[in-house]
């Protein structure tokens, strides 16, 4: 059997959503649901409840005035940017563990997720894009598949060795070309089986070939974009380093200066910190 | 042996024979350690952006984030620990890149050629340095010693005071 084989077997016994997510992913397209709704299904959870009001008075989520209660919670930041702040509590506590065989340790995988994912707006924010959906909830997804593909890792790791030693190609590349499979698909996989859309399926499929995507192509260059900044910056790095290769036509999609990148990483920092301080 | 670790966009100075400043995954941050051996005296300097001006405000409050107001910031307190300009033993590795044939993420080049800027204005020299490529760097600075580690792929290297 192929190691694409076994991944595909593997996924199966991936953890599905969480129920919770479950339950107000179907809210979050009906526009005739009221906040109580919506309200009813969270608040059984107090610690649940306490978090989104911190997460809520975040800078990066930015209320403009202190929010105290649930309610002002979902009318002040709306129920997109809720789904986005219960997700992102619930998926972090899977994104803790350490990874031996991408060599990452405990909270490496969760904070260059938080880097992505705040850089990704961070960056929209810079170059003016509005319209760039779920574009956190993307971002802090984008490398899910390493939990995945993490054990085949181990297996293979002369092989992975040999290809950093060479430095002859992108990591990605050699996920692909040892395993069948990069982590980028194999995330991609575990999301439709979640049901989270198609914007978000293929915002983390493409993040390292945003050139092959035939939709979203704005969110799918931001976050590569995001993601090779946080390497760039040594967030959360394996064994690859900050070897993979930035799309030759980033520049010409988003409209990129290399001010833009030095300005999204000077704002990042701050926010990704106060971010994984509550959701570590 | 305590480790004090330095942060991301941050610095930290010690004259106790007992520490080593450590600042861990430098891509294309650069890690500046400066030691004086005569008094035993180290500042190790986690910077990631080359130039204070991208963000004047930030700078203010995080001055350890920019290389320019970082080494700046840096050196003033080393001096004011007594440190002087001809015993002062430099050192640096980081300044790494992604593989970017458009060239926008020269930012570990940027860094390093800002950093080699404001050493030459201030009449330091570096001792060693192993900057660019496209790995992940650990460096540490022994405060005893002097001795200069940088870690990569699994692998260490030691620079001792010459």
């Amino acid at each position: 059997m192929s190691y694409r084989e076994h991944i595909e077997q593997h996924i199966d016994s991936f953890p599905e959503m969480p129920p919770l997510c479950q339950n107000l992913l179907g809210y979050l397209d009906d526009p005739d649901v009221d906040f109580k709704t919506i309200k009813d299904i969270i608040q059984f959870d107090p610690g649940l409840t306490a978090n989104i009001l911190r997460m809520a008075n975040s800078v990066h989520f930015g209320a403009a005035r202190q929010v105290n209660s649930l309610q002002t919670a979902l009318a002040r930041l709306g129920t997109k940017s809720v789904f986005e702040l219960i997700l992102s509590l619930n998926v972090s506590s899977r994104l803790q563990g350490s990874l031996p065989g991408y060599g990452l340790q405990a909270n490496d995988l969760l904070r260059h997720s938080i880097w992505t994912a705040v850089a990704s707006q961070e960056l929209a924010n810079i170059l003016t894009m509005k319209h760039t959906g779920m574009i956190f909830t993307t971002g802090l997804l984008h490398d899910l598949g390493l939990l995945l593909l993490d054990p085949y890792l181990k297996t293979e790791r002369t092989q992975f060795n040999r290809t950093l030693e060479t430095q002859d190609k992108s990591f990605d590349q050699a996920e692909r070309d040892i395993l069948g499979m990069d982590h980028a698909e194999a995330g991609a996989i575990i999301l439709k089986r979640w049901h989270l859309g198609p914007e978000i399926v293929a915002g983390v499929r493409w993040h390292h070939q945003p050139e092959e995507a035939l939709e979203y192509q704005e969110l799918i260059y931001l976050i590569h974009l995001a993601d090779m900044l946080s390497l760039s910056e040594g967030i959360g790095t394996g064994i690859y380093g900050l070897q993979f290769t930035v799309s030759s036509k980033t520049i010409t999609t988003l409209g990129l200066r290399k001010k833009h990148l030095e300005a999204a990483a000077s704002t990042t920092l701050d926010k990704m910190r106060e971010l994984e301080t509550i959701l570590t | 042996m305590t480790m004090i670790i330095v942060d991301i966009a941050d610095m930290r100075i010690s004259d106790n024979p007992d520490e080593t400043l450590i600042t861990y995954s430098l891509g294309s941050c650069l890690g500046v350690a400066v030691y004086d051996p005569a008094l035993h005296l180290g500042g190790l300097l986690h910077c990631m952006l080359p130039l204070s001006k991208v963000d004047k405000e930030k700078a203010k409050n995080r001055p350890f984030m920019f290389v320019d107001t970082g080494m700046q910031s840096m050196l003033t307190e080393m001096y004011a620990c007594g440190m002087r300009k001809n015993r002062a033993v430099v050192n640096v590795a980081g300044g790494s890149q992604v593989l970017d044939n458009q060239n926008i993420f020269k930012i570990g080049e940027r860094n390093f050629t800002v950093l080699r800027k404001i050493l030459w204005k201030n009449g330091l020299l570096m001792q060693n340095q192993d900057v660019g490529g496209n790995k992940s760097r650990t460096v540490s600075l022994n405060i005893k010693t002097g001795r200069f580690s940088i870690k990569s792929s699994g692998k260490v290297v030691h620079y001792e005071l010459s």
